[in-house]
């Protein structure tokens, strides 16, 4: 048995830790943004923040601030903001709300973000492509999309050595080569290799931690939510990858989770049905959305957003340092793919998942404003439902909007899947008997 | 120069034959007919006679590499029908061509030996997905480069091809040599210089052909073997160059919004009563290379750097070298139009995020524009064709 | 004899309805919900009481069912209406796998199991089209009440093509419609077959497995019942307490709960 200063310290650490680390890094935006500082802005599938650190560059996720305002609920004033200036209700809510931010000078609930000084984004979202366009014009500043080719058909990932993995590697490498001269034009600052094998090696570690800490999730009961402490600590393995701080800030979290594993110390006092989350959170109502599953003895144990939305860090790919570009090359190769995979290619994903977290149920919430993520979603749960008995809920809301996010309609579905879940419970209990 | 007729898919028998020996209102009424039809006969003949097909989703797609391996490619482009079955694979925001185009397949109007999608954008790269779900063959993603500017892009879209070639060769049962892709090339140069020559004639003479004729006149390329589709084009061409008729008072306009679902004929038409279209980027996958892809080198590299080096734009490719906003201003100025019809489909993103940036730079240069969305499928025009017409009327009477 | 009750409480209209221990309907009521909510619940209920002329306390258990379910204050339990209308419907037609309810504000497509188990489910959400309330619109555009709605659409021949989704437009394209000389019975025939088009879109989600039991205040409609019977290609079920099926359901679930705590506590155990 651990001592209970260990106990009262340890459990829910991650969370406070990186409510912490979110607030120091918003803290050190606006210090940024006030001494007029150009930021790189990336997105969450395919950063490089582990190259652009090297440049010591701000690092600014639009998509992270977007998802702010409407977690602070202020995302309409900025999406009515954006609609006023010509974009359509019909548009990711993400792009509005950053095309506000950047009308207002940069400003958010959290602080004040700098100006672009590079955008850098790959294609694993079209929209990514579309909205740095946007900045292209704002600003007039370097935008540079890393291309990275993503499965072509479910089931035929290529690894290193076969000609179409390598075709693919050589044009990403390629890309990445092309790119250093760029941030080198824009900070003033040299390339360091040495610098970049340092910021791969803390990718490294939090890699291979994230991965084990989704892992130790399988659990029962489970250790922490993965749609509210999840985007916890996405926020971290996102603003913070690549840095020392995200390295020891993860191996903490295993430490954490295998102290609650041990202690079965779980994320609900009575854990009635596992779950897995399918989509994007409903960030208008985030904690309430969360709230309407737990009130009922459900619990999100894993969710694809962990996969996709870390860039497809979940694999722990470990870079080798001695070849650092090849090698950081096939890492986002492998890794933005996977990401890729969790929001296209999903069926087995979810399969193994079921099995791996022996879950009860499955929730796909498909969104107004995300296609890429959403557009599949129903064909998806046909037919996995074919190949799976396991109840599934499927609702649909937005990651931004509240006007197409319905309370008590949400609340509705989710009552009945509950109830479905229950009499599931009951039937089985009778057929046993 | 030579052309083949017959491919080596060892089809010799002609799949569009109505228009033959018709004269030219028949010939065009026969087309009409074809692109409206979401049976689409041409391609249940192709298959009726033994051969198969690549069904691609737009934009862009090199059928050149299909049709080297004798396989007739096929442009999904949606259709007029009710997504009775697709519906229920889909989500509720998206656009309508996505879903009509799964349920052509999944209604059995078309049948396929593969399919293929691109990453244009985020609805449509999810449909290797769907597409793969619901059908046996094989259902993929071409990944079209997105970094135009790369100096590798090139080596690395020849090499995708590649990978396409091989998988076309699976499903032909025989190799596809540079000779074969030469062959293609030449066949396709030919079909894109007629195209240029009707559309120089949209441009030119904008009373010989109607929008509405030059439309179909396209798009049926995308349904018939690219010879059939030759043979069509330089019959018509002449005929409506000796079709008498003169200028009308109407406003020259260009047409952008069409790169990937199409607007209903009857809304071409109807802004053909009042406008003359003298560009667009109807179909625009098309006509997305804009000159001749030499024929001496690797067919295959040339192919893509065609793509790349050669090409038009729209909202869904990405290159430095293009912001759209100039392209648009420069084919406005390249038809000699006086406005812009500025259009999206409704439920598509690319379309309508480039929407702003049209607007802006046509307002900052004051050309007069008309901005409106629609969907396929629509049946009334009624609100729109009153505020095309009033917009018209500005122009006119100004 | 002890009785159980359910309490409906639509967009439109509240139901209550009251059975026996044989799960036999012994009374039930009709009231329009209106502004006060738990007013509605609370007259439905006494109406139901007096129908079946009972007691307030000969009713051991009341289960809330409906999108005011919380507002069922005298209620004992609430049950979404998603599980009511599948147990009412299985209740009522045993062999019924798949349900489809039209109600005021939204349409519901559940499938079943043999025991009555919700499999999956699915509803309209984004806007009206397709429910009740479209038809209401149709009803105000045409000057037409709505119990006459089904009769007259039955005599239509060459039904229009109603392309609108939004309740909003269905008025003014109605209107277009008749401005352009379409008979009134053609145009609402279009209407029904629009609304069945979007319903059997939403039944496919869920799959479609025979028998279909359609339930909900929209099932009194004849033209309703028939474009459906078309469009899915078979018969539908429909009862003539089809408005009551969600009311009937929240009452055989409080049913379930009187027996289980008569049940001998071992046997509890043992569930």
């Amino acid at each position: 048995m651990a001592d209970a200063t260990v106990d009262s310290t340890i459990v829910g650490r991650g969370n406070k830790d990186g409510a912490d680390l979110f607030r120091r890094w918003f803290e050190e935006l606006t210090a940024a943004a006030g001494e007029d500082r150009r930021g790189a802005y990336v997105f969450v599938m395919g950063s490089f923040c582990e190259l652009l650190q090297t440049f010591d560059l701000p690092i600014v996720f639009p998509e992270i601030n977007s998802l702010q305002t409407a977690v602070r609920r202020v995302a309409h004033e900025y999406l009515n903001e954006a609609e006023d200036y010509g974009y359509s209700p019909d548009i990711c809510g993400y792009v509005k709300a950053d095309v506000a931010t950047q009308l207002r000078g940069g400003e958010l609930p959290m602080g004040r973000i700098p100006k672009p000084g590079i955008a850098v984004y790959t294609n694993a979202c079209n929209t990514y492509i579309k909205w740095a366009e946007i900045w292209e014009r704002m600003y007039g500043i370097p935008t540079f999309v890393l291309d990275v080719p993503g499965t072509r058909a479910a089931g035929t990932q290529t690894w290193p050595g076969h000609p179409d993995f390598e075709n693919d590697r050589r044009y990403v490498a390629a890309q990445i080569r092309e790119l250093i001269p760029v941030l080198e034009r824009v900070t003033g600052i040299g390339f360091d290799v040495d610098k970049l094998r340092e910021t791969m090696g803390h990718a490294n570690t939090m890699g291979r931690a994230w991965q084990r800490v989704l892992e130790l999730n399988q659990s029962r009961p489970s250790l922490f939510n993965a749609l509210s402490d999840g985007t916890i600590y996405l926020g971290v393995a996102n603003g913070f990858r690549g840095t020392a701080e995200g390295a020891s800030y993860f191996e903490d979290l295993v430490e954490e989770m295998e102290f609650k594993a041990a202690e079965g110390i779980g994320t609900l006092t009575e854990e009635l049905y596992r779950l897995i989350f399918v989509g994007v959170p409903c960030y208008p109502i985030f904690r309430r959305f969360t709230e309407l599953f737990t009130e009922l003895g459900g619990t999100f144990v894993n969710s694809t957003y962990l996969w996709f939305a870390s860039g497809g860090s979940n694999v722990g790919f470990q870079y080798d340092l001695e070849d650092p570009i090849e090698s950081l090359a096939e890492g986002v190769l492998v890794s933005v793919r996977d990401a890729m995979d969790s929001m296209f290619f999903q069926t087995k994903i979810l399969a193994d998942m079921i099995d791996d977290f022996a879950a009860d149920g499955i929730v796909y919430h498909p969104i107004k404003s995300c296609r890429t993520v959403s557009t599949g979603l129903a064909d998806n749960r046909r037919s996995l439902m074919e190949e799976r008995d396991i109840p599934s809920l499927f609702i649909e809301s937005d990651m931004m909007d509240k006007r197409v996010v319905s309370e008590a309609q949400l609340k509705n579905r989710i009552d009945a899947f509950f109830e479905g879940l229950e009499s599931r419970r009951q039937q089985a209990a009778i057929r046993q008997k | 120069m030579t052309v083949k007729v017959s491919v080596d898919s060892g089809i010799t028998e002609e799949v569009f034959t109505e228009w033959r020996d018709q004269p030219l209102d028949e010939i065009l009424y026969h087309c009409r007919e074809l692109v409206e039809d979401p049976d689409y006969p041409t391609a249940r003949r192709w298959r009726d006679a033994g051969g198969k097909i690549v069904g691609h989703f737009q934009v862009y797609f090199p059928e050149e590499i299909a049709h080297a391996a004798g396989l007739l490619p096929l442009k999904l482009r949606g259709a007029t029908l009710e997504a009775t079955q697709a519906d229920s694979r889909f989500g509720s925001y998206l656009c309508s061509i996505l879903k009509t185009s799964l349920e052509l397949a999944l209604s059995g109007r078309i049948e396929l030996e593969m399919f293929v999608t691109h990453p244009i954008c985020d609805a449509a790269r999810n449909l290797a997905a769907v597409w793969g779900r619901n059908f046996p063959y094989p259902c993929q993603i071409l990944y079209l480069p997105q970094n135009a500017n790369s100096p590798h892009a090139a080596e690395y879209l020849r090499g995708e091809y590649d990978r396409v070639r091989r998988a076309v060769e699976e499903i032909a049962g025989r190799p596809v040599t540079e000779d074969d892709l030469r062959h293609s090339l030449e066949v396709f140069n030919e079909n894109r210089a007629l195209l240029r020559d009707l559309y120089a004639m949209k441009r030119d003479t904008p009373w010989q052909v109607s929008a509405e004729d030059a439309y179909v006149l396209t798009a049926v390329g995308g349904m018939i073997p690219r010879e059939e589709h030759n043979e069509l084009l330089r019959t018509v061409l002449p005929l409506l160059r000796e079709r008498p008729g003169k200028a009308q008072d109407r406003i020259r306009v260009v047409f952008e919004g069409g790169f990937c679902e199409q607007p209903p004929l009857d809304l071409i038409r109807a802004i053909g009563r009042s406008c003359y279209v003298v560009d667009d980027d109807f179909l625009i996958g098309l006509r997305w290379i804009l000159g001749d892809v030499p024929l001496d080198g690797d067919p295959l590299l040339s192919l893509a750097t065609a793509y790349l080096e050669d090409s038009s734009y729209s909202p869904v490719q990405h290159d430095l070298r293009k912001p759209k906003e100039e392209k648009l201003l420069e084919r406005i100025a390249g038809a000699n139009a006086q406005a812009a019809i500025v259009t999206a489909a409704k439920m598509c993103e690319p379309g309508l995020e480039e929407q702003v940036a049209y607007t802006r730079a046509l307002d900052r240069e004051n050309v007069p524009y008309f901005v409106s969305e629609f969907e396929e499928n629509m049946t009334s025009f009624d609100h729109l064709e009153i505020q095309l017409e009033t917009f018209v009327e500005n122009l006119l009477f100004e | 004899m002890a009785y159980a009750a359910g309490v409906d409480v639509g967009s439109t209209q509240t139901k209550a309805v009251i059975i026996d221990e044989q799960k036999r309907i012994v009374s039930r009521s009709l009231t329009e919900t209106g502004a006060n909510v738990i007013r509605a619940a609370e007259n439905a209920f006494a109406e139901a009481l007096a129908d079946g002329d009972l007691r307030e306390e000969e009713v051991e258990y009341v289960v809330g069912t409906g999108y005011g379910r919380y507002k069922v204050t005298f209620g004992n339990t609430q049950v979404t209406e998603i599980s009511c209308h599948g147990r009412g419907a299985v209740h009522m037609f045993p062999d019924t796998r798949t349900v489809v309810d039209m109600g005021g504000q939204d349409t519901k497509a559940i499938r079943v199991s043999p025991v009555g188990e919700i499999v999956d489910f699915c509803m309209n959400d984004k806007c009206a089209a397709g429910t009740g309330r479209f038809l209401g619109a149709a009803s105000a555009a045409l000057d037409i009440p709505l119990p006459d709605l089904g009769p007259t659409a039955l005599r239509g021949e060459r039904p229009v093509k109603i392309s609108t989704t939004c309740t909003v437009f269905a008025e003014s394209e109605v209107l277009s419609w008749l401005g352009k000389g379409k008979k009134i019975e053609d145009i609402l025939l279009g209407v029904h077959q629009s609304i069945a088009a979007r319903s059997a879109g939403l039944l496919r989600r869920v799959g479609i497995e025979d028998e279909v039991t359609f339930t909900g205040g929209v099932a009194k409609n004849t033209a309703m019942i028939a474009t459906l019977n078309d469009r899915l290609d078979l018969q539908v079920n429909v009862s003539d307490d089809s408005h009551y099926m969600g009311a009937l359901g929240a009452a055989l679930f409080a049913l379930d709960h009187i027996l289980a705590s008569r049940a001998p506590a071992k046997a509890r155990q043992d569930a």
